[in-house]
């Protein structure tokens, strides 16, 4: 039985100087361009992108000789959860800021790190993530899409889906095939990046039920991927995506999706009176997204020590996910509103939006049976 | 974790794993107090151990000795592990000078009338103790008195565990001779008492997991151990999620002792533990089945102390209606920045 480490972080005056910068910054940037602001990471504004960038708040972790900000993961962790709280639309960069540069600094060549690392941190270079197909979603090792060796580089047939963003990315990082399935199923696939204007993709919009158009089905014929664009060693993809899930699924976008909701309802029950009884339901969800922060900022902790936690970062994920799914549940219920699609903002907006989009919490980046299944391998039950 | 927290660790555990008394448990259940296990407890120092070594102590503080009270808690030790050393704690800090008799608190929250009879229900092991510690406020002031337990009547009590939860009888004159609890506010003798509990609460539910999972690794069904079924491992996954989330909201309360975040970041303790008790519990004795419901299977010495201790020194609830009625006196859109100065 693996020992799940969440000590406790404190953080201190470097800290403190940069929430205050991030918020002088958000105060002054005015009105975002979106008018859904819930699960503000899923929606894209490459303009807002931009202007972090400008602020050298992408690729804040990494090396300054990639033009990265050499910070710590801490300072990270508290510039995203301050964009987050206040529902920036931070979803263009998000994927390359938090997986993909961290995965090529990990595994990638020093001409992929000289080329991608300081185009991610201009805010020039969004990444999308290639995993899922239409027969593989839980069970990631049974993908079939495959690239074929050819002279100089690879070639890529098959289609991924659930591709957000995958229609302004510019760049996606796509496990495929290598080498025939064998007795060990998570042997022979490689992550190769994908330039997403290459020639032989196609890619189509999948409408969500919440009406947003931010899923792809992406194809792949004859898609021509040069050599120098394979991450790490042939073959060996699986074991680099796992890596990957560290960093994935342990920050704050796991719990804050809907945290809107919670400050406006605390805003709406003060207005209307409605405070004593809503008192208990308030303070339990707020002690739990306390914990959630404590065990969060523990994580980037770890990370920045060189650690791979990826067990706590499954707990993270599933505890935070379930909190954002529950806080509209329970929103509704001491709350005299009822959801409105219609609404053009305030509470009833916001528990709209919440509802129809909560399902994915759990959804997306491994659902909550794997993580489970994960953190049960750590107990020593599988 | 700390060299000092480390220290604590090792030394207790040697006291904590193996009793003195083998049938320290029988005694305690029976209405009787494990003398030969408080006398090895009193032995190796731990009473006072919180006070500075000027006042006798090892200087541990209240952080040192919930790591004490965690481990207590792991064990099930039968003994009023949290309670003495509060106790204590708070003696010293009000001027009396402590022995080695046990002294347990008492907190009474309602204004008094002169010279009127009092009942304080539920008193955590006060038929064993020589003299309680009545705390209450009196004037916006915290006021102490220390009380024989000779001179008032108690009706003994239990709770779930079986630990003495007794109803004290005093005569509110006998509150007249006090020492003042300076910078100490009742509230916050309150908040202690809660961070002890619940760092003991923390202890039990990690002893509850390891339990469960040994038990579905060694218990076949079906051809297989029972930690195999996906829908075991489901469950067990998030008992281990309540857990960890149990111990490190204990972890950050006793870090933020004596900063501004202090009640805020122990009523946060005191919520997680209490609602990870009644998951915890369920989910071990569905995992243990017909064995685990036994007396003699240990397994409920921790369950029974679970159910018991999320109800004291405040439930989920009531903490959570605190942090709660808190988070609406906030100046309006001031969540957040609240929020963000509790891991600060």
């Amino acid at each position: 039985m693996k020992k799940l480490y969440f000590t406790p972080v404190i953080t201190g005056e470097k800290e403190a100087a940069l929430r205050a910068e991030v918020r002088s910054f958000l105060d002054h940037y005015g009105a975002f361009n979106v008018s859904n602001i819930i699960d503000s990471w899923s929606i894209c504004d490459p303009e807002l992108s931009r202007a972090l960038a400008e602020k050298g708040w992408l690729g804040m972790t990494w090396p300054t000789e990639y033009g990265g900000g050499g910070r710590s993961y801490l300072e990270r962790y508290v510039v995203i959860e301050e964009l987050l709280a206040a529902g920036a639309p931070v979803g263009a960069h998000w994927v390359a800021d938090r997986q993909s540069g961290p995965l090529l600094l990990r595994f990638g060549s020093e001409e992929q790190r000289q080329y991608f690392l300081p185009k991610i941190v201009r805010g020039e270079c969004f990444f999308a993530i290639g995993m899922s197909e239409p027969n593989s979603g839980s069970d990631l090792a049974s993908i079939k899409t495959r690239a074929e060796k050819v002279d100089g580089g690879w070639l890529i047939n098959g289609s991924k889906i659930w591709t957000s963003w995958a229609h302004v990315c510019h760049q996606m990082i796509t496990l495929c095939r290598t080498a025939p399935p064998s007795d060990n199923r998570h042997a022979g696939m490689s992550q190769l990046i994908v330039d997403l204007s290459e020639k032989g993709i196609t890619v189509r919009p999948i409408i969500t039920l919440a009406g947003e158009a931010h899923f792809n089905e992406i194809f792949f014929d004859d898609v021509f991927v040069p050599d120098n664009r394979v991450v790490g060693q042939v073959n060996e993809g699986w074991s680099q995506v796992v890596a990957e899930l560290a960093f994935e699924r342990s920050g704050p976008e796991r719990f804050l999706s809907s945290y809107q909701l919670l400050e406006a309802a605390i805003k709406e029950l003060r207005e209307t009176n409605l405070m004593q009884q809503a008192e208990p339901i308030i303070g339990k969800f707020v002690a739990r997204l306390m914990v959630l922060r404590q065990m969060s900022l523990s994580v980037a902790n770890q990370l920045q020590e060189g650690k791979l936690p990826i067990n706590e970062a499954s707990v993270v994920k599933d505890l935070g996910t379930s909190f954002e799914q529950e806080l509209p549940e329970a929103m509704r219920l001491i709350l005299a509103t009822e959801p409105r699609s219609s609404a053009n903002g305030g509470v009833a907006r916001l528990l709209s939006d919440s509802i129809l989009k909560a399902p994915s919490f759990s959804l997306r980046g491994g659902t909550r049976e794997i993580l489970r299944g994960i953190i049960a391998r750590g107990l020593g039950l599988r | 974790m700390s060299e000092l927290a480390q220290l604590i660790e090792q030394s207790a555990t040697r006291l904590f794993e193996d009793f003195s008394d083998s049938n320290a448990h029988e005694l305690m259940e029976a209405g009787q107090f494990p003398e030969t296990l408080w006398s090895d407890f009193l032995a190796d120092g731990w009473l006072t151990t919180l006070l500075s070594e000027s006042d006798g102590g090892s200087g541990l503080g209240l952080a040192g000795g919930c790591v004490l009270m965690r481990l207590a808690g792991y064990y099930s030790v039968p003994l009023p592990v949290v309670e003495s050393l509060m106790a204590v704690y708070l003696a010293a800090e009000s001027g009396f000078t402590v022995n080695d008799e046990l002294l347990v608190p008492a907190i009474i929250s309602e204004p008094l009338k002169a010279d009127s009879e009092y009942t304080i229900r539920g008193v955590p092991w006060a038929r064993h103790a020589s003299s309680l510690l009545v705390i209450l406020s009196s004037n916006n002031e915290t006021r102490v008195s220390m009380l024989s337990c000779q001179s008032v009547t108690i009706v003994e009590g239990q709770n779930m565990a079986g630990e003495a939860r007794d109803d004290v009888t005093i005569n509110t004159t006998q509150l007249n001779d006090s020492q003042s609890l300076s910078g100490i506010d009742i509230e916050q003798v309150k908040s202690w008492l809660a961070l002890g509990r619940a760092a003991q609460m923390a202890g039990s539910l990690q002893r509850v997991l390891e339990m469960t999972v040994e038990y579905a690794n060694d218990r076949s069904q079906f051809g297989r151990a029972i930690g195999k079924f996906q829908a075991v491992q489901q469950q067990m996954a998030v008992l281990a999620e309540m857990t960890s989330a149990s111990i490190c909201a204990v972890d950050a309360a006793i870090d933020h002792l004596a900063s501004e975040q202090e009640w805020e970041l122990i009523a946060c303790a005191k919520i997680t533990t209490g609602e990870s008790a009644g998951y915890a519990a369920k989910t071990a004795h569905a995992v243990h089945a017909a064995i685990g419901f036994t007396q003699e299977y240990p397994l409920q010495l921790n369950t029974r102390r679970l159910w018991s201790w999320r109800d004291e020194y405040g439930n989920e609830a009531q903490w959570s209606a605190k942090l709660g009625k808190h988070c609406f006196q906030l100046e309006t859109d001031n969540l957040w920045s609240w929020l963000t100065t509790q891991t600060s």
